[in-house]
């Protein structure tokens, strides 16, 4: 059987730290996994590995069944980014992006394509406007409509509500909330514990490098999560 | 290979329409060669030396020393908000962005190339008129094998800690012979001497130029990748 998503034995070390701890898992198709953890808990790092940007010193990622090595490219097509950075480039326009972002993926529809993202993040009266004069909340819809361009099977959330107001907040979950659109494998790593949650089907707590508990979050509701992730962070395994 | 062209001119096509946004580059390498020509104009003693004769020297010395301000924020500027990490989580072969990135420094350097040797011409009185052909494939070979060392040791140095104040000391060693050929021939040229005596500097440079950019293609994924 093959799985949307699935990490095996993942290790990362800088020098002595060990950043990433053994993280296994796997997600259906249309699974949505939020990773909780405190600063410092090598959640960044994973999602950098399963992104294909940073190579694990052991253990391996697969996409859609498919070897997600970081010396191929061959199937970074299916996974999209979003990071609490941007990855944009703030001297060109929101259509300039897109349009860069999309040739680099090999994209060939992009004068279709590029109009119905920005019209389904509601972006479409700003495509010519420079990012860096964007607030931080277009900013994350673009770099949303970014990591979304080629469609991919995989999407990877990093802290994708930092710096945001709590409007801001609330348009980008709505957002969020779209992409589980039952084939689409997510994985979302936050601090908030209730955005976190609402979105999930399941949770992980990472706490120095290794997930401490992988939950179904239909049995957990917020104080119950609350109690866990205190548990976890106080009493590391 | 269509395919191909078209990411390295993506990265290329991206490059500079960030540049022509900002003009950040061209403006400090372009500053930095007018200035230069204006304090040598004014520092060397003309009754003892004759500009001419070590107008090559200059002009070479000029476009490596101007051309190492630009080619050090080459990677700088993926820096600023992630924006390598988008690119490296695409499906661009490494190598095609390190060609798009040598190509893009390719005419930016170029640029300034020109306009060292517009200045130079102006206060020493060159004559470029000889051989302006072959003068260009030494300026073009020269700049070729810089830019493509530069941009790899700048991937480099945007890794280390120590960042672009560490890139003059990896790259100076290696671009003596860009220094060294480059100058003899447009030396040469100046002087008024036949084409055939630069056709061995010309080889040099082309060898030179050719060597670091395939092997800047080759190691480039070794340097960016974490």
């Amino acid at each position: 059987m093959s799985f949307g998503l699935e990490a095996v034995g993942l290790v990362r070390n800088f020098g002595a730290l060990r950043a990433v701890d053994g993280v296994s898992f796997e997600l259906q198709p249309g699974e949505l996994l939020t990773v909780f953890g405190p600063n410092g808990a090598g959640k960044t790092t994973l999602l950098r590995m399963l992104a294909g940007v940073m190579r694990p010193d052991s253990g391996h990622v697969r996409v859609a069944g498919a070897p997600a090595d970081v010396a191929s490219r061959d199937w970074r097509h299916r996974v999209g980014i979003v990071s609490h950075q941007s990855l944009l480039y703030g001297q060109l326009t929101i259509e300039e992006n897109l349009r860069f972002y999309g040739r680099l993926f090999g994209l060939d529809d992009l004068k279709t394509r590029i109009p119905e993202r920005l019209a389904s993040m509601g972006l479409s009266d700003r495509a010519r406007t420079p990012v860096r004069e964007l607030s931080r909340g277009l900013k994350q819809r673009v770099a949303l409509a970014r990591a979304l361009l080629h469609d991919p099977e995989v999407v990877l959330l990093d802290e994708p509500y930092t710096g945001l107001d709590p409007h801001a907040s609330a348009v980008l979950r709505e957002q969020l909330a779209s992409l589980k659109n039952g084939r689409r494998t997510v994985v979302l790593v936050t601090h908030n514990l209730k955005q976190g949650l609402e979105l999930s089907d399941r949770v992980a707590i990472q706490v120095q490098g290794r997930f401490s508990s992988v939950t179904d979050s239909a049995s957990l509701d917020l104080a119950e999560l609350e109690v866990l992730y205190h548990a976890a962070v106080e009493n590391p395994a | 290979m269509r395919a191909y062209l078209a990411l390295v001119w993506a990265v290329t096509r991206k490059d500079l329409l960030v540049e022509f946004r900002t003009y950040e580059r061209l403006t400090a390498m372009g500053a930095f060669a007018v200035l230069v020509g204006v304090l040598f104009n004014f520092s060397i003693d003309t009754a003892v030396v004759r500009p001419q004769d070590i107008a090559a020297a200059l002009i070479w010395m000029t476009i490596i020393f101007g051309g190492m301000l630009g080619m050090g924020r080459t990677f700088r500027l993926e820096e600023e908000d992630g924006a390598l990490a988008g690119i490296l989580q695409s499906p661009i072969p490494l190598h095609a962005l390190y060609l798009g990135k040598v190509l893009g420094n390719f005419i930016l350097l170029s640029a300034m190339a020109t306009l060292v040797f517009f200045v130079f011409g102006l206060f020493f009185r060159l004559s470029f008129s000889g051989n302006p052909v072959v003068l260009v494939a030494i300026v073009g070979l020269g700049v070729l094998g810089f830019v493509s060392l530069t941009t790899l040791f700048s991937a480099m140095a945007t890794r280390s800690s120590m960042g672009e104040s560490l890139l003059p000391v990896l790259v100076f060693p290696l671009l003596v012979p860009v220094v060294v050929y480059g100058a003899t021939a447009t030396d040469r040229l100046f002087a008024g001497r036949p084409v055939v005596e630069v056709g061995g500097n010309l080889r040099m440079l082309a060898a030179f130029a050719i060597i670091f950019t395939v092997a800047g293609a080759g190691l480039f994924r070794f340097v960016i990748e974490e």
